[in-house]
């Protein structure tokens, strides 16, 4: 068995294992995680394949990029939240076995029928070389050739990126205007997104009512409240669904070491 | 080039991995010594002359700490974690050539592990792998803490990530390569021309061509070693350490090591890209290439010892709003740049397709100050 042979069986059996991973595992994060290293270890088969560049572009874009966020929203999502990880009706289950073996009989048909029995193409590892490299052939077929398509494609992907803006965007405020969240959870400082930092989204009508309602604001690098009710301990997440009423305050406005708490007491 | 046995090539990636491993123990040595010189102290000094032996004592302490695993830690991937960081750290540093060829007992032999002929790409990916020895380290400890670092440094490297990758294509329109070796050789040729009847000869070097790519990829770069003034992911003041609070012992030095080797392999790398590599006055050789990283590391001392930390919208600000648009602005010209040099446009078509880009640059500029009044954070 020569090396080459000897790498490749270890790629691919890794890769099936770790590919039996992501269904096996209980935990969602570990099925991501065997994900990874199913992608990992097709890169290595491209690259056995003279593909580098594919191979290379394949662990930037899937496993550096898409499989992070996955992981993010894995990690940020309540385990109890996410439905039964290997439940559902004895029937659902039957009808995704049945829908799996077909997928799998298609993929043997075309395997079968196609590259043993079609003629090989004309791009061999010579010819590719001969034209100037991997990238370069790789790039000047995008670049010219497949110009529409490429530029289709971004298209797509711009329309997908606003919608998801339009999406995140957060709805319009219920009851008295406040100052707006901007809808993401701000890792960047401990009292979250609570918007007293910045100015609000000049979103809706209330936007205007809301910045008047300002009490605290940022006079030479120091926060100056002038009611402090307008700066609660909550984070932001709870904020977005309960606002903080003065007669719950007394039991949950803890003092934070920052001494706000007792700046509340005295007042 | 020349084909060796691939013992030979073993050998080297050995030498070259060991290189780095003892590189980044001094490399902890002389931060502290940089540090406490520009903070009026005298650094270590105890262990050996000029505390040269710190680092050795470091290790040995590190190993005789006690190994904690928190009790709701997920035991595999708390272990895995450290060391997916520390193995890919240096496999970067495998593409990086040291020099051309010396023949040792009549082998002639590469002095670079191996000339990938997608060299900066293969680098990249390596680093965005090794995001996940910080993300699964953040989300393994059962830490909140923790957790906040590990989805800022996923955040933070995505991000920079894709500015680090556009700043460098410039370059590669130039060297019209993506392989290091191939780069750097391009910028080893001098660059002669003549101005007012004087004949200059100056190196080819690609900070000269690109400038813009060269200071936003060592911007870029800094973040993406989490490195001060960038160094949110492990913030101390707010997050305790961030991914790595729950770690200890060896396994803390493992996350160590690995972010000291991979600001040592992108100092190399900048060096590579932008200065020549092991191109320099007098001889050429792996001296050179030392010279160079060395600065760019007393660059990364200096900046941790001088720049407070950013906060974390400004980070993503600078990155998005400010990097990014400026890395395409910089593909756009040094393609039409090149285009005009190739001779495969006419002058009329490049000064009207520079005066369009400059004119939409310039508009897009100015409409997004005036937006960002309205939008502050």
């Amino acid at each position: 068995m020569s090396a080459e042979v000897l790498v490749f069986d270890i790629l691919a059996v890794l890769a099936v294992i770790s590919g039996a991973g992501v269904v096996l595992a209980r935990n969602p994060v570990h099925s991501a995680i065997s994900l990874v290293v199913t992608f990992v270890n097709l890169a290595g088969i491209f690259v056995m394949l003279r593909a580098e560049f594919l191979g290379v572009v394949q662990i930037i874009v899937y496993t550096g990029a898409i499989l992070v966020l996955v992981l993010f929203v894995i990690m940020l999502v309540d385990p109890d939240d996410l439905p039964d990880f290997h439940g559902g009706r004895p029937l659902q289950r039957a009808a995704a076995f049945v829908i799996g073996l077909m997928l799998l009989g298609e993929v043997a048909v075309a395997i079968l029928t196609r590259t043993v029995v079609g003629q090989p193409g004309p791009w061999s590892e010579e010819f590719v070389l001969e034209q100037g490299g991997n990238v370069q052939v790789l790039g000047q077929f995008l670049y010219s050739g497949y110009v529409l398509p490429i530029q289709a494609i971004a298209v797509v992907l711009l329309v997908g990126t606003i919608g998801a803006l339009v999406l995140a965007r957060p709805d319009e405020p219920v009851g008295r205007p406040r100052p707006r969240h901007t809808g993401t959870i701000s890792l960047g400082h401990p009292r979250g997104a609570e918007g007293e930092f910045h100015e609000p989204l000049p979103l809706g009508a209330g936007a205007g009512a809301a910045r008047s309602e300002r009490r605290g604001e940022m006079r030479g690098g120091i926060i100056v409240v002038t009611d402090a009710e307008s700066y609660s301990d909550r984070p932001a997440w709870e904020l977005e669904f309960s606002e903080p009423s003065a007669d719950s305050n007394d039991t949950s406005y803890a003092d934070d070491g920052f001494g706000v708490g007792k700046e509340r007491n005295r007042s | 080039m020349t084909d060796q046995p691939l013992w030979i090539t073993y050998i080297v990636g050995f030498i070259v991995l060991n290189l780095l491993l003892v590189g980044m123990a001094y490399m902890t040595w002389a931060e502290r010594k940089v540090i406490a010189l520009m903070q009026d102290r005298v650094g270590p000094n105890r262990t050996g002359p000029f505390g040269l032996l710190q680092p050795i004592a470091d290790g040995v302490k590190l190993l005789g700490k006690e190994d904690l695993v928190p009790k709701f830690a997920d035991k595999r991937v708390f272990i895995i974690a450290p060391l997916i960081s520390f193995v890919t750290a240096p496999l970067a540093g495998l593409v990086i050539p040291f020099g051309d060829t010396v023949t040792i007992f009549g082998q002639e032999i590469n002095l670079y592990v191996t000339d990938l002929n997608v060299g900066v790409l293969y680098m990249l990916a390596v680093g965005s792998v090794g995001v996940y020895g910080i993300i699964l380290g953040g989300y393994s400890s059962a830490n909140r803490y923790s957790l906040l670092g590990a989805l800022r440094a996923a955040a933070q490297v995505i991000s920079y990530e894709i500015v680090l990758g556009l700043s460098l294509v410039g370059v590669f329109i130039l060297s019209s390569s993506l392989s290091l070796v191939t780069i750097v050789n391009e910028q080893r040729q001098p660059l002669d021309f003549s101005l007012g009847g004087l004949d200059f000869s100056i190196p080819n070097w690609y900070i000269f061509s690109q400038p813009i790519a060269f200071i936003i990829f060592l911007i870029a770069a800094v973040a993406e070693t989490n490195r001060a003034p960038f160094d949110l992911p492990e913030a101390e003041t707010e997050l305790i350490s961030g991914f790595h609070t729950e770690y200890s012992g060896f396994r803390f030095s493992f996350y160590f090591l690995a972010e000291y080797i991979s600001m040592i392999v992108i100092s190399l790398l900048a060096a590579s890209l932008f200065l020549g590599g092991i191109d320099g006055p007098l001889a050429d050789g792996f001296w050179w290439l030392l010279l160079k990283a060395s600065i760019f590391l007393f660059f990364y001392i200096w900046l941790r010892a001088t720049l407070p930390r950013f906060r974390y919208d400004q980070l993503m600000g600078i990155a998005w709003k400010v990097l990014l648009p400026l890395t395409l602005v910089n593909i756009l010209l040094t393609g039409l740049i090149r285009l005009r040099g190739n001779d495969q446009i006419s002058l009329q078509a490049f000064l009207i397709t520079g005066g369009v880009i400059l004119v939409v640059v310039l508009a897009v500029y100015l409409a997004s100050t005036r937006k960002q009044e309205a939008y502050v954070g």
